[in-house]
């Protein structure tokens, strides 16, 4: 049978989600290195290395038939794929960060309010749910120096830590989404393929369930 | 962009078919459109254009969100079609009601969406597909089922599967508990999104437990043959969700008869365009394709809104989505390529020739000789007659090229099959 295509984050995830797979029984060869393409020992996934925000591309388009993404970058998208397990790793949350001078402070009653972001839409819905009109600004990264160099007021990115925020003399002023590696399907495989795919899920059902009771 | 520039552009999410993929698209749509008459159904040609009114009908927010509005000159609000099911309902609704029933009507048109172009969506895209109006019936729906099947067989893909939803067996299930809307919304996107932690969240969230949560959380498993339905049967004793279970299996049992079962496969935890199907719903799949290329199911409240309540049921393939696995070959080239010389015989076998069935193409450049040998041969064509002096001809084909007169090529001309 030809193997599903897998389609894995590189970067902060690969190793954690690459080692989960692992203990689902999805074992790979030592060597991996830096191929974009290999299978596991079984044959049953071919596994693909997708720039984090490009998976869920490749699972909506159905050129791979699952994926791992982090909630921060599924729900920034609207994909139209079903995700059928978080997998505990990759754990963070998407924040409303600022200096520490706007602790407290009433953001209905700042006009003109700026925010920079890498999460636009997920940015805009937290404002537009609050009735706060703020502009938002969109950058690719290092969104921690926007407030220090008056681009704008506060931020919204990822926290793990909290560790780069303090470093930059910011705080973390409100939780907008908190979030972890999910595993996503793309929606005609998983009714064509139901029962190997279900049998993926629950095999990495159980590795999770495993890893939340050794840390109980 | 200048508009000198924009001149040469197509708007995004369009697109220009021609060559071998406009032949396959006209071929997969007469194949369609004979399949459907040979059942009975009769076509119908709507407007491109509606009233936004009428064609916002019991659309869905992302639907009315993806219109294309206008202002027509006396300032009332249009629309270019989303779907065909509407303009159907509302010729049926308002002319074709007292007609003889049931009605089996099919429709071939373009459908103008404002997507995203993404996974095979278009902005302007063609649903070739059928309605089956004033029949309820487990029989009616087994019909329409039928041909969807057929019709993904049409598309040459060796492997191919009908899901088979029923929304009343989930409505049934859903309303017996009494939740408020957001509730329920929050319950219909988790079983959507078949995210088991976000549903055993929001069971948890709205204090639901027991037995009712075991069922809701078995509901994205309820996908496999007729065995399905009897896991379903024990989940739920509301009546009216074992009342969509019977009709579901009735359907089924009807689609077996016909040989259908292989490709048909039970999915009755499939909770999308609830609100706007009342019965059975199915989505075509094909391997190799990330998407459906058709959808469909049973709307009894739909042509109500035009007239006389009546059940329907039908559905609508994609062909462009369709083009991307259907097995196409390249369009054939002519049978007989010739000079556009003024010999009557000359055009009287060309006139023979088409009235036989063979494609002949007439050389409009004054070319012969060489010159038209080598454009009869870019163009594929089977065999040309290079000059011509009115009583005999130089004819060229695969076994090289020879004199002959035009009486005799008036009789041979019978035994070039197509």
């Amino acid at each position: 049978m030809e193997p599903l295509t897998f389609a894995l984050p590189k970067g902060r995830l690969q190793d954690e989600v690459l080692a989960l797979l692992g203990e689902a029984g999805y074992a790979l060869d030592a060597d991996v290195g830096r191929r974009l393409v290999f299978e596991d020992r079984s044959g049953a996934l071919r596994f693909i290395m997708a720039k984090p925000a490009d998976v869920p591309t490749y699972v909506e388009y159905g050129a791979a038939a699952l994926g791992v993404v982090g909630l921060d970058v599924l729900r920034e998208g609207r994909w139209d794929v079903i995700e059928p397990l978080a997998l505990g790793v990759g754990v963070c949350r998407l924040s409303l960060a600022g200096p520490a001078s706007w602790r407290g402070r009433n953001l209905r009653l700042q006009p003109g309010l700026r925010v920079a972001s890498k999460y636009p839409r997920l940015t805009h819905e937290f404002f537009q749910a609050q009735g706060i009109s703020a502009e938002i600004i969109y950058l690719n990264g290092s969104v921690e120096l926007a407030p220090a160099v008056g681009l704008a007021d506060l931020l919204v990115d990822l926290v793990q830590s909290g560790r780069t925020l303090v470093e930059n003399g910011l705080i973390e002023l409100q939780t907008i989404l908190p979030s972890e590696a999910v595993l996503i399907v793309n929606r005609a495989a998983h009714k064509m393929q139901f029962e190997r795919i279900e049998a993926i899920v629950d095999r990495l059902a159980a590795a999770v369930t495993r890893r939340e009771e050794a840390q109980a | 962009m200048d508009s000198i520039e924009r001149r040469r552009q197509r708007p995004l999410g369009l697109t220009d078919l021609f060559g071998e993929q406009a032949a396959a698209y006209a071929a997969l749509e007469r194949l369609l459109i004979e399949q459907f008459e040979r059942w009975g159904y009769q076509r119908v040609v709507l407007p491109t254009i509606g009233y936004d009114e009428t064609l916002s009908t019991q659309a869905s927010p992302r639907l009315s969100e993806q219109l294309y509005r206008f202002f027509d000159r006396d300032g009332r609000a249009l629309a270019l079609r989303p779907d065909m099911t509407v303009p159907v309902a509302r010729l049926v609704g308002t002319t074709l009601y007292d007609q003889p029933l049931p009605l089996r009507l099919y429709y071939s048109g373009k459908v103008f969406r404002y997507e995203q172009p993404q996974a095979g969506q278009r902005r302007e895209f063609t649903q070739v597909g059928i309605e089956l109006i004033g029949a309820a019936t487990a029989a009616a729906d087994a019909e329409v089922i039928g041909m969807a099947v057929e019709a993904l067989r049409a598309l040459g893909v060796s492997t191919f599967q009908l899901n088979l939803g029923q929304v009343d067996f989930l409505k049934g299930m859903l309303n017996g508990m009494n939740l408020s809307a957001e509730g329920l919304a929050a319950l219909e996107q988790a079983i959507n999104r078949r995210s088991r932690v976000e549903l055993q969240r929001t069971l948890a969230a709205l204090a639901i437990t027991g037995d009712t949560a075991e069922a809701i959380l078995a509901l994205p498993s309820l996908c496999g043959d007729a065995e399905v339905i009897e896991r379903a049967r024990h989940l739920t004793g509301n009546p009216a969700a074992q009342a969509a279970l019977d009709h579901v299996a009735q359907v089924y049992r009807l689609l077996a008869l016909d040989g259908y079962a292989e490709h048909i496969i039970l999915d009755l935890g499939e909770v999308r365009s609830m609100d706007y199907y009342t019965g059975i719903t199915f989505h075509g799949y094909v391997s190799g394709l990330g998407f459906h290329v058709l959808s469909g199911g049973r709307y009894d409240r739909l042509i109500g809104h035009f007239g006389p309540q009546m059940p329907a049921v039908g559905f609508a393939m994609s062909i462009e989505r369709s083009l991307l696995v259907a097995h196409s070959a390249p369009p054939a080239g002519p049978d007989l390529v010739l000079p556009a010389c003024e010999h009557a015989q000359c055009r009287q076998l060309a006139a023979l020739a088409r009235s036989l069935g063979l494609r002949v193409e007439s050389d409009l450049l004054g070319r012969t000789g060489a010159a038209l040998a080598a454009a009869a041969e870019a163009r594929g064509a089977a065999r040309a007659i290079l000059s011509c002096d009115g009583e005999r001809c130089i004819l060229a084909d695969a076994t090289g090229a020879r004199e002959v007169s035009l009486a005799v090529l008036q009789e041979e001309v019978r035994t070039w099959s197509r």
